[in-house]
């Protein structure tokens, strides 16, 4: 039966053609949308194990702001925090202030703390920083391959301060000290220099934009998070757990409109598959009533029309996916020049892709497929 | 290969392969019913050649399509080797179809896009025939039809003849009961529609059931026996030892 199918496709190249590549746009869709879908739930995946067990302690002000330097000695006296240690955070690239996932950051850390916030990073060159480091710098796997730097470079940093109405930008170079290996986290796009190099630099004196707090091995993060909340005036904190269903809540909406997206564009493509199929059930007509005659099941021409649809499906997804494999790869070669990557394809998601294109092939030939096998051979052969 | 195929002549036994008892259809044309059947009955023996013959509208296509269970009747049953087809569900049908009838049609009804032999093998992939197998049949069906030289050639690239001939191999196919041939030689020249006739008439003698449904008093003369509708009834019935 497998070579009828084939025979009826190739029979009808053009249409064939057409309707492939109406699925494999379709599934380019979901392959393009769905690897940036994949990119910022990965980013977020790796980032919370590195940071899992942190207590993030901000000002307790919505507009954001800077906390005290003492308000670190006042959380390390909480009884169940084993450490905590502040940053100041500053975005890199002060004329366009994009913080957060892919906007490089400059992170002010005192330098014997590095090696904890760091967890278990290694780094591909040179060493983290120590203390006494002044214009010195540790970057991350993207800020590296941005800037095309490496240890012993330079590396030009801004900081923007406001005199009256007017703005003042300093720069000053910092030296690459060491360069760390990649993590697909935020930490790929960090400069981390000196706490008090940086509070200097971006005039920030004895301020930290967020404390880090540690829970001792038996205590909750959940329960000491409150803790700290009620030991230390004006701060609040975001527990992992919090962080979590944040961070999760922003990439369900981020993964609905782009899923949502793409399925769209699919259906569309399954659209194409069902259009084909009706012509060209109606136009074999006359050949479903002479397999009739000749002793062919129903379940023999749904095998036939069904294959069809759901071999043009595998077809159009294999295409789709290739397609869209490549272009992610070109765009994610040129987005690693400026330090970021917008996409991963997961075999999860080839594998949802394929199934997809399958299964859409397969609906949406089904109703061309009843109609087949629902037309009486007599009728059927008088068709013409 | 089958009960009904021997190499050579064989005389044709009493028992009738099938029986068709009292059969009426009714077609509804609008509000009007119209009888297309009215009361149809009689007996085929095994290995007869028979001739269904009668003006347009007299009921001998749609007789052809009951046996052939392409349609189902109003009333009366259809027996084939003794067993009630006319009752077969719908979802049996295609068992009776492939077991126990080969189609010829007017216009061959070939697939096009299927070369000679493949539209024999066709009929055979419904049975599970085995690949190898079904080749090896659908070869010496067209060896048997003088196609053994054109097994690869598309109906498009053969005359209407030898479509006719490939047509005849896919009815053998499955080695049928009866052999079903709705104005096999409508469509072909005197010539050929010798060729073709004399090609059932040779299958006929070797003990296959053949009803022909002709307009071709020429080809109905050449069967065993005769059967003229009209008005959706028997007119006569002359077997070969009657005719004139």
């Amino acid at each position: 039966m497998f070579d009828l199918i084939i025979r009826s496709l190739t029979q009808r190249k053009m249409r064939t053609g057409l309707t492939i590549f109406g699925i494999a746009l379709g599934i380019f869709a979901v392959v393009v949308m769905g690897g940036m879908s994949e990119h910022s739930n990965l980013t977020f995946d790796r980032s919370m194990k590195l940071t899992a067990e942190m207590i993030r302690v901000m000002p307790d002000t919505s507009l954001g702001g800077s906390l005290d330097d003492s308000k670190v000695k006042e959380v390390r006296r909480v009884p169940g925090v084993s450490d905590a240690y502040g940053l100041l955070m500053m975005p890199l690239d002060q004329e366009n202030l994009a913080m957060g996932f892919g906007g490089d950051m400059v992170v002010g850390i005192a330098p014997e703390k590095q090696r904890v916030a760091l967890k278990d990073t290694k780094l591909t060159d040179g060493r983290l920083l120590v203390e006494g480091d002044g214009n010195r710098a540790v970057i991350g796997s993207s800020i590296a391959r941005e800037f095309k730097l490496k240890v012993g470079d330079e590396l030009e940093v801004k900081s923007k301060r406001l005199q009256r109405a007017t703005s003042i930008t300093h720069v000053r170079n910092f030296t690459v000290v060491g360069i760390l290996e990649y993590t697909g986290s935020f930490y790929d796009s960090m400069v981390t220099i000196p706490l008090d190099t940086a509070q200097k630099f971006y005039e920030q004196e004895k301020k930290v934009s967020v404390v880090l707090a540690y829970a001792e091995q038996d205590a909750d993060p959940e329960d000491l998070s409150k803790r700290i909340e009620l030991s230390v005036d004006n701060v609040k904190t975001i527990s992992p757990g919090e962080l979590r269903k944040q961070v999760e809540g922003q990439l369900v909406i981020f993964s609905l409109i782009t899923v949502s997206a793409a399925v769209l564009a699919a259906l569309i493509g399954g659209l194409s598959v069902m259009n084909t199929m009706l012509m060209s059930v109606s136009e074999r007509t006359k050949e479903f009533g002479i397999l009739k005659a000749l002793g062919a099941e129903r379940k023999d021409i749904l095998f036939m029309t069904m294959g069809e649809a759901a071999l043009m499906g595998i077809i159009g997804g294999i295409f789709g996916i290739a397609i869209g494999g490549t272009l992610v790869y070109y765009l994610n070669d040129i987005l690693a020049s400026k330090g970021t990557a917008l996409f991963d394809i997961t075999p999860r998601l080839v594998v949802v892709a394929l199934l997809f294109a399958t299964i859409l092939g397969m609906v949406c030939g089904t109703y061309p497929a009843y109609r087949a096998t629902r037309m009486s051979p007599m009728e059927a052969l008088r068709y013409e | 290969m089958s009960n009904n195929e021997n190499n050579g002549k064989q005389p044709k036994n009493d028992e009738p392969i099938l029986r068709i008892m009292n059969l009426r259809k009714t077609y509804m044309q609008g509000k009007i019913p119209v009888r297309a059947l009215d009361g149809v009955s009689f007996d085929v023996k095994k290995g007869e050649f028979l001739s269904i013959v009668g003006p347009s509208g007299s009921g001998k296509s749609t007789l052809l399509s009951m046996i052939g269970l392409l349609d189902k009747p109003t009333e009366g049953s259809v027996f084939i080797d003794g067993v009630e087809i006319s009752r077969a569900k719908e979802s049996e049908a295609p068992k009776v179809r492939r077991e126990k009838i080969g189609f010829v049609f007017q216009h061959f009804n070939l697939l096009s896009t299927l070369s000679a032999m493949e539209n024999v093998d066709i009929a055979m992939r419904f049975t599970g025939v085995p690949k190898n197998k079904r080749r090896e049949r659908a070869f010496e069906l067209l060896t048997r039809v003088g196609l053994g030289d054109r097994v690869n050639h598309k109906p498009s690239e053969l005359s209407g003849g030898q479509q006719q001939r490939v047509s005849i191999a896919r009815a053998l196919a499955n080695n049928p009961a009866i052999i079903l041939a709705d104005e096999p030689t409508g469509a072909v020249d005197t010539k050929t529609r010798e060729v073709i006739v004399e090609l059932l008439r040779g299958l006929s003698e070797r003990g296959q059931t053949i009803i022909v449904v002709t307009h071709d008093m020429d080809v109905a003369q050449r069967t065993d026996r005769i059967i003229t509708m009209r008005d959706g009834m028997i007119a006569s019935d002359i077997s070969s030892g009657e005719k004139k």
